[in-house]
């Protein structure tokens, strides 16, 4: 039996940060201390807390270490595995306290989430199957094989859970129209086709807990009358697509795919496709194209893929977050699950937390916390002591939130009429330093070149759209453009085809709507007044800490600066082309902006 | 019995062909199908060496 067990998170960003190398440090370490039988590793999935990874977890005693690189491991091998001491400079250090933390529930972080989807994630070792049994894991599946299917539809419809992919509708309600549409085939379809720009919810999900999507798979195969699945994935998760692989093969060797699941009479198929990685397959139409070989764009609704879906069969989409939710519904109970969240909004929601907070990273919250705890709590405020500014909700396609609406509640319909939206769960925190025009801009390019150009109303609107915008950050703005993108936005938004058109105009709606001076003072002043739209900037040199080194004259590629060796300079506004090159090179911090 | 795929002895009968509706419930507190120690301390052989901590198990 192990004496202890070593937890290193294993999640695509603590990877990248170095945890193949902890744990190539920490078996050769074992073995040179012949203590290989003594503890055991587990490489889990993401724990959530990217911005200190990797982490290095060590249990029963749950000491919680971060940022720990290979060099580290000797001594913590050394100290805490045979000593039994715990190495206190590698503990989280609470910047609000200024003391050592050992548990990770002891750290805000995690104190404030509710981690029911995530609860296997940073836990268990997502490739072994043991484990997620051990953790309940398939006895979800297992009440819903002596259920009724039409009893286990109205559990989930029960329980009130909405899709966590976007739209937020009611899950149950979707199973119920594919377990109504009678044909002796049907399809579940898993839409794993993350697109939002950072996030990485559903990636994180079938990295650290492949098993409990499969089991929301099968139950919901169960449900509606299904035997066979597509997990539509993209190709850029190698990790995730590895693990569910695993998981796949593993759930066959157990019996819980395949034939008579359980002894039930239940048979299944999984079967994963990849994606190639454009935005609109998100969309659930286009996602059914692309898997049928065709070019992956959307098609108008009615009819809905409950009513002819993949290859013209009743098919049910859910999107990764949702089904890993289906499992606890089944085993705990719908009460137990509504009994978590608002009124309107059941159960808990994952967000993907960056941009300028200083806890980036993975949390799972209750529905109805405020933007508020999750910035400033979980978040642990904004970088460098600077103000917060907005946060965008809700992926390219939300919204920005700004400071008055610090205290809304965070679920779909607080969302919804805020002008912002739940969508998969991208939340991008912004500073002070941030232009609210040219972030409508930066996501109305990406929603634009992502357009797959079926319908006219998106393909011309986003570009019209986007050129106005770039027009306003370069200093090009004209009386009633304002109105104008209001127009614009409010017709692409009423009559796109897909849900890409419908919400792409979100953030030039909500900046507009919260932020209106910064457009105004774009338009009327020329003037950027988060100083970041280059074209609108004036750069001067402050003679008192200029020294003449002729630096930025050097580099200034329009031979705008003058000025003798060791003298103050001088910027000719006249040819000043306004690129930054002299302030990025200056070493005195004397090119200023205004 | 390494996994709790792996049978504990001659009675435990959970195969392709013939698959055991109890094979979830037996993996956390089996056998069921059948009595001996034995059989329940190989389980739990598996059990100890995979909970790494005390909340492990209360989920």
């Amino acid at each position: 039996m192990y004496e202890k067990h070593v937890l290193i998170c294993a999640g695509t960003g603590c990877i990248s940060s170095g945890a193949i190398e902890v744990q190539d440090a920490l078996e050769a370490e074992l073995k040179k201390h012949n203590m290989q039988n003594k503890v055991r590793i587990i490489m889990s999935g993401c724990h959530g807390f990217c911005e200190k990874g990797p982490l290095f977890i060590v249990f029963p005693e749950d000491i919680f270490y971060c940022e720990i690189t290979a060099e580290d491991v000797p001594e913590l091998v050394e100290e805490h595995l045979i000593k039994g001491n715990i190495v206190d400079r590698l503990l989280y250090l609470d910047p609000t306290t200024g003391q050592r933390v050992t548990s990770h529930e002891d750290i805000l972080f995690y104190s404030k989430q509710n981690r029911l989807v995530l609860r296997n994630c940073g836990v268990i070792d997502p490739e072994n199957i043991d484990e997620y049994i051990l953790r309940g894991g398939y006895l979800g599946l297992k009440r819903a094989l002596t259920m009724d299917p039409f009893d286990v539809v109205g559990e989930v419809k029960k329980s009130g859970l909405r899709g966590r992919g976007g739209a937020g509708f009611s899950t149950g309600m979707k199973w119920e129209f594919a377990f109504n549409s009678q044909n002796n085939k049907k399809y579940v379809v898993c839409n794993a086709d993350e697109g939002d720009p950072g996030a990485f919810m559903d990636r994180s999900v079938l990295e650290g807990d492949p098993h409990a999507v499969l089991e929301g798979i099968l139950i919901a195969g169960q449900a509606i009358g299904s035997d066979e699945a597509y997990v539509y994935v993209r190709a850029e998760y190698p990790l995730a697509i590895r693990r569910l692989r695993t998981a796949i093969e593993q759930a066959e060797e157990y019996g819980m795919i395949g034939e008579n699941i359980l002894n039930s009479g239940f048979n299944f198929k999984v079967n994963i496709k990849e994606g190639a990685g454009a935005f609109v397959c998100g969309e659930e139409t286009a996602l059914l194209a692309s898997i049928e070989g065709e070019r992956g764009m959307p098609r108008p609704r009615p009819p809905f893929p409950a009513v002819k879906g993949l290859w013209g069969k009743p098919t049910c989409i859910n999107n990764v977050e949702t089904l890993a939710n289906v499992p606890l519904i089944l085993r705990r109970g719908a009460d137990w699950f509504s009994s978590v969240g608002t009124e309107g909004s059941k159960g808990t929601k994952i967000f993907a937390l960056t941009g300028k907070v200083n806890n980036t990273g993975l949390c799972e919250v209750a529905m109805g916390i405020t933007i508020r705890e999750i910035v400033f709590d979980i978040g642990g405020g904004i970088r460098e002591g600077k103000k917060y500014k907005a946060v965008q909700i809700g992926g390219p396609s939300g919204g920005c939130m700004p400071e008055s609406h610090l205290d809304l509640p965070v679920d779909f319909d607080s969302l919804t009429a805020a002008g912002a939206m739940m969508g998969s769960g991208g939340m991008v925190v912004m500073d002070e330093e941030t232009c609210m025009v040219d972030l409508a801009r930066y996501f109305l390019a990406f929603t634009q070149n992502e357009s797959c150009g079926k319908c006219t109303p998106c393909r011309e609107g986003t570009k019209r759209m986007l050129e106005t915008l770039e027009r306003i950050t370069q200093g090009k703005g004209q009386e009633g453009d304002i109105e104008l993108l209001e127009k614009i936005a409010t017709t692409v938004k009423d009559s796109s085809l897909c849900g890409l058109g419908q919400t792409a105009p979100n953030p030039v709606l909500t900046t507009v709507r919260y932020f209106k001076d910064e457009y105004e003072a774009h338009i009327f002043d020329r003037r950027c007044p988060a100083g970041q739209c280059k074209e609108l900037l004036t750069y001067y040199i402050d003679e008192e800490l200029c020294t003449g080194c002729r630096a930025c004259k050097k580099v200034c590629p329009a031979d705008a600066i003058e000025g003798e060796k060791k003298e103050p300079h001088v910027i000719i506004q006249e040819k000043c082309i306004a690129c930054g090159a002299c302030l990025e090179r200056c070493k005195f911090d004397a090119v200023k902006t205004k | 019995m390494e996994k709790f795929i792996d049978h504990c002895c001659e009675k435990c009968f959970n195969s392709e062909e013939e698959r055991c509706d109890q094979f979830v419930e037996c993996c956390l507190s089996g056998p069921l199908c059948h009595e001996n120690e034995e059989c329940a301390a190989m389980r739990q052989a598996i059990i100890e060496k995979l909970a790494h901590s005390p909340g492990y198990l209360k989920h």
